[in-house]
């Protein structure tokens, strides 16, 4: 795994989870993209982005969320995010990210909304 | 306050970190607010990050030299690589694929312009490219 990026999975009931910390880049977006992979996330028709509220995103990670997201969509499966900081909300509009992974601000609330 | 710095980065993404805690330092004295500094962190990688992929196609014997100068009023930062610059008409406009989602690259640029208050593009035969990009203090 990279040193700088911190991927765990798991579930909560019937919504898999993917719990990001450190820096989101092209480089490290692989690992991410590994975590999305396996069988049990990809395959879920709910999927929670756990952000922890320091990571750091750049354009290159922010590639890497929007093949998620991309992937997501082929099989109908919904994605939201919670965790980001400020900044990086603020990253995610701008880009229009939050279109096909809508950000809410705790996890309670955006594992009720699925 | 004036002040000024000069970084010269290797050519390997993640070089960028070393420029961002020093702008970050400078921009923290100057008084600027935790919400632009996090703008100039964004915008000063984005801007480092092209300049190590598409402006010196990441050779390694290639340099990104980062200025840093700041004045009572503004943070200008200057990144400079040794490319042959890019012609801003050339720089990709679409942000939405025909699916409805975000493109998938391209957004250097665009949250460069989004995040400082100046920017642009200075060429130079022979000599490399810079990007400037200025903040204001009350802007």
């Amino acid at each position: 795994m990279s040193k700088d990026i911190k991927v765990s999975t798991s579930r909560k009931g019937d919504i898999a989870v993917i719990s990001i910390q450190g820096d989101v880049t092209a480089v490290t977006g692989e690992v991410i993209g590994n975590a999305y992979e396996s069988a049990d996330i990809s395959n879920s028709p709910k999927l929670l982005l756990q952000f922890d509220k320091d990571c750091y995103i750049n354009s290159g990670g922010l590639a890497s969320l929007i093949d998620i997201a991309s992937e997501g969509r082929k099989k109908q499966q919904k994605i939201h995010a919670y965790g980001l900081s400020d900044h990086f909300q603020k990253i995610f509009h701008m880009v229009g990210l939050t279109r096909c992974i809508p950000i809410f601000s705790s996890e309670e609330a955006a594992m009720k909304d699925f | 306050m004036e002040q000024l710095v000069e970084l010269h980065l290797p050519n390997i993404l993640g070089s960028e970190k070393e420029a961002i805690v020093k702008a970050v330092t400078i921009a923290e004295k100057m008084g600027f607010s935790r919400d632009r500094i996090e703008d100039l962190k964004t915008a000063l990688a984005e801007a480092c990050i092209n300049a190590i992929e598409h402006g010196n196609k990441f050779d390694q014997n290639k340099r990104v030299r980062v200025t840093l100068a700041a004045d009572d009023n503004s943070l200008q930062v200057i990144v400079h690589d040794e490319g042959d610059g890019i012609d801003p008409k050339k720089i990709p406009k679409k942000r939405v694929r025909d699916d409805g989602l975000p493109c998938r690259r391209g957004y250097g640029v665009f949250l460069i312009s989004n995040l400082v208050n100046e920017f642009y593009f200075e060429k130079n035969p022979g000599k490399g490219n810079n990007v400037k990009m200025l903040m204001h203090l009350n802007g």
